[in-house]
């Protein structure tokens, strides 16, 4: 399946020109007012007028939905009133629990009788995607998914198999995740957070080191090549076994999921990891995936954003154009198992 | 490739297993009460599952729990081992509570001292319940947690029934499960939608839902997988289609088109004509909006002679549990040919073009639908044969 557009929300702004330029300037320092750095998504970010009355009460993990299906919708040019059918798989980790949060808070103040049916509504996890087809128009299938092990790659392997099944000619697939409070004092006390803010993402360390993040990412695929095309999914594999030699290998480690050890034994090819400019999150995989879309259609390595490598592995240590036909984006979850998105120019 | 389904489990107020659930719905029983597993003002009539086995009650992970029970029941009904590592196998399972961290002690704790007790939160994290079966079955294929409100377990088996055809695996444990829980009796109350009396499905007076839990598994296979090892199908899962209505974040869109969309595409899938189909098993809440939508639908697609009832009124609506468990239903009506009475209905409302059959019917017929409307406007539908 090809890549014909892309949408991103995160820390450094709305849409792929944001990625783009994020990649170009480098790490930037997290926010760090909060009880742990963070990298959050400002309100600012998440406004859009030309939208507001379709999402005027959507909560901020819908609105980074809809925002991102948005902006990959516009990105690939394709034009859903007239293809019909466009299927919508989103994937989360957590959902969203700043609004579920906000219910029961409206359960323990005013009682189980006095509660909000806005509040409700927008805490059930399809909310987000509800409000992807609303505004979009889009009446193809439309699927939420949640899980904490591989959530973006098993949105993509569904993807896959509904372009293939011919369902729809195209699929806007991705993941959303937020923060608030609570997130952050899990993160806190389960995780071990960087204090200076910086994902080393090459330690290969038993106890890494996180700064949380947040934002959402989404890509329209398509079963035939379309005028914008990023490139080109091949496989995905579970096995950790994959055919041929990557030019480049984009690993998951942000210290999100515990021991990264085994990251080191996926790394014989030149290697990059970009979580340090968008944070530690479990559907990180999306937006490395859009990171190595963008190398794929600009010809173009970005250097990776924190560069500390005590195993002296082959990173992309600069940025410059070079022939990239392969990249494998390699993520390793908490049980060890394996996954490979294997992506093509 | 056809899609064989092996075996079946489903734990419900009607019953801890496919035969009580059986026996329930023949005889009519409708286990209602107020609720007990958590406190509440709330009076609305609930289906609880009154009994767990022990070795599956897990503290604090009642969905969890319930999709285990079934689980178990489905494995052995396909005559497969309780640990499945041997075999390219995957879990793919719908829910809407365990998706969502709503722990009220855990919660209250931290917003009053900005600390709290984080065993919640890891039992939240061990959870997931298509990753939690899939750890405890040892299926090492794809797992995946569905979370389309109340279409989940239909959606799920519609997304194990691709894995199959594509071979990504052999074998699928395949439905969904939900438990009682406060914050959606909580919010179903405030959206007005909760019935004070038992639900009546498609009837005149209905006045909306009634909650419930439970799980429905199915255990599908590629029939040359199931062959191979000694099976002889009786049934096959056919077809999915799902659609959305791009319209409102509660309400079915009001000319039900994206529920017949879905209808038509699971047909299609299916290589069949909706004359074909011999009874359909429809969502029906007993919501004055979906049972006038989906009446509508199954006559527009169907006929006004179709066959048609819902089993909320023996089971609660299930939410994430309810695909799961409907299909279980579906499955075991095709394969025993006869379908329960529509529990709750009396009175034709002149608004449905048709009414549900009022007493146990027999069928002849070798094609049945099993229907899911959800929150987000989300439509789906699958179809099950008899072999």
């Amino acid at each position: 399946m090809f890549i014909s557009g892309i949408g991103i929300v995160f820390t450094r702004g709305r849409g792929i020109d944001s990625l783009e330029k994020a990649l170009n300037q480098g790490w930037s320092s997290p926010s760090l007012t909060g009880p742990i750095p963070a990298y959050r998504v400002s309100q600012e970010t998440l406004t859009d007028t030309s939208l507001s009355k379709k999402i005027r009460r959507a909560d901020r993990f819908s609105r980074m939905a809809v925002l991102s299906a948005v902006d990959a919708c516009r990105d690939s040019c394709i034009n859903v009133n007239e293809r019909g059918k466009i299927g919508i798989v989103l994937s989360t980790a957590f959902g969203p629990h700043s609004t579920t949060f906000s219910f029961i808070d409206d359960i323990l103040d005013y009682g189980d009788a006095n509660v909000s049916p806005t509040k409700f509504s927008n805490s059930v996890h399809n909310a987000a995607a509800s409000y992807v087809s609303s505004v979009l128009g889009s009446r193809g299938p439309t699927i939420t998914l949640a899980q904490f092990s591989f959530p973006f790659q098993n949105a993509l392997v569904l993807a896959g198999l509904w372009l293939n099944e011919g369902r729809c000619e195209h699929v806007l697939c991705g993941c959303v995740d937020e923060l608030n409070a609570v997130m952050e004092y899990a993160c806190k006390m389960k995780l071990k957070t960087a204090t200076d803010g910086k994902i080393m993402p090459f330690m290969f360390s038993p106890a890494p080191l996180s700064v949380p993040g947040e934002g959402g990412a989404f890509f329209m695929l398509s079963k035939e090549k379309c005028q914008n095309n990023y490139g080109e999914v091949t496989g995905i594999s579970f096995s950790g076994k994959t055919n041929g030699k990557p030019d480049i290998t984009i690993i998951d480690s942000d210290g999100m999921t515990g021991d990264e050890t085994l990251y080191r034994e996926t790394t014989n090819s030149t290697v990059a990891g970009y979580s340090p400019l968008f944070g530690s999150m479990l559907i990180g995989s999306a937006f490395n995936f859009a990171a190595a879309s963008l190398i794929l259609k600009n010809q173009l390595v970005y250097k990776c954003p924190v560069t500390d490598n005590p195993s002296g592995i082959k990173l992309c240590s600069t940025t410059s154009e070079t022939g990239i036909n392969q990249i494998n984006c390699v993520r390793i979850c908490g049980t060890g198992k394996i996954s490979t998105i294997i992506m093509q120019k | 490739m056809k899609i064989v389904i092996s075996g079946i489990g489903t734990v419900s107020a009607a019953g801890i297993n496919l035969s009580e659930n059986l026996d329930s719905l023949r005889h009519g029983k409708r286990n209602s009460g107020p609720v007990s597993v958590f406190s509440s003002c709330l009076s609305y009539p609930v289906f609880e599952v009154k009994y767990l086995p022990e070795k599956w009650k897990i503290d604090g992970m009642r969905t969890l729990s319930l999709a285990l029970a079934a689980t178990e029941e489905a494995l052995n009904d396909a005559g497969l081992p309780k640990q499945l590592s041997e075999f390219k196998a995957g879990v793919c399972l719908g829910t809407t509570v365990a998706s969502q961290l709503n722990d009220m002690d855990f919660y209250n704790s931290f917003r009053k001292s900005g600390s709290a007790d984080l065993k919640p939160v890891d039992r939240f994290l061990r959870g997931n319940i298509a990753e939690a079966v899939a750890h405890t079955v040892k299926a090492i294929g794809p797992a995946t947690t569905v979370v389309n409100a109340c279409s989940s377990g239909t959606d799920a088996i519609g997304i194990a029934l691709s894995w199959l055809k594509s071979g990504i695996c052999n074998v699928a444990i395949a439905g969904g499960a939900d438990e009682l829980n406060r914050v959606p009796l909580c919010g179903f109350g405030s959206l007005g939608i909760l019935s004070n009396s038992l639900c009546a499905p498609f009837d005149r007076n209905r006045a909306g839902l009634n909650l419930g839990e439970g799980a429905g598994i199915l255990v599908l296979e590629r029939e040359d997988f199931y062959i191979r090892r000694g099976g002889k199908p009786v049934l096959y899962l056919s077809g999915y289609g799902s659609a959305a209505d791009a319209y409102h974040l509660t309400a079915p869109r009001p000319d039900g088109k994206g529920l017949e969309s879905a209808l038509r595409s699971a047909l299609y899938d299916s290589g069949i004509s909706p004359e074909e189909v011999c009874f359909v098993n429809a969502h029906g809440t007993g919501t004055i909006d979906n049972d006038k939508v989906e009446g509508s639908v199954l006559s527009r697609v169907f006929g006004e002679n179709i066959s048609f009832f819902s089993t909320k009124g023996y089971t609660g609506h299930t939410l994430g549990g309810a695909g799961g468990i409907e299909a279980a239903y579906t499955a075991a009506a095709l394969k025993e040919g006869w379908i329960p009475a529509s529990a709750g209905f009396a009175c034709r409302d002149d608004e449905i073009p048709l009414t549900p059959v009022t007493e146990n019917t027999d069928i002849k017929g070798s094609f049945a639908v099993s229907t899911s409307l959800a929150f987000g406007g989300n439509n789906a539908a699958i179809v099950i044969e008899r072999a």
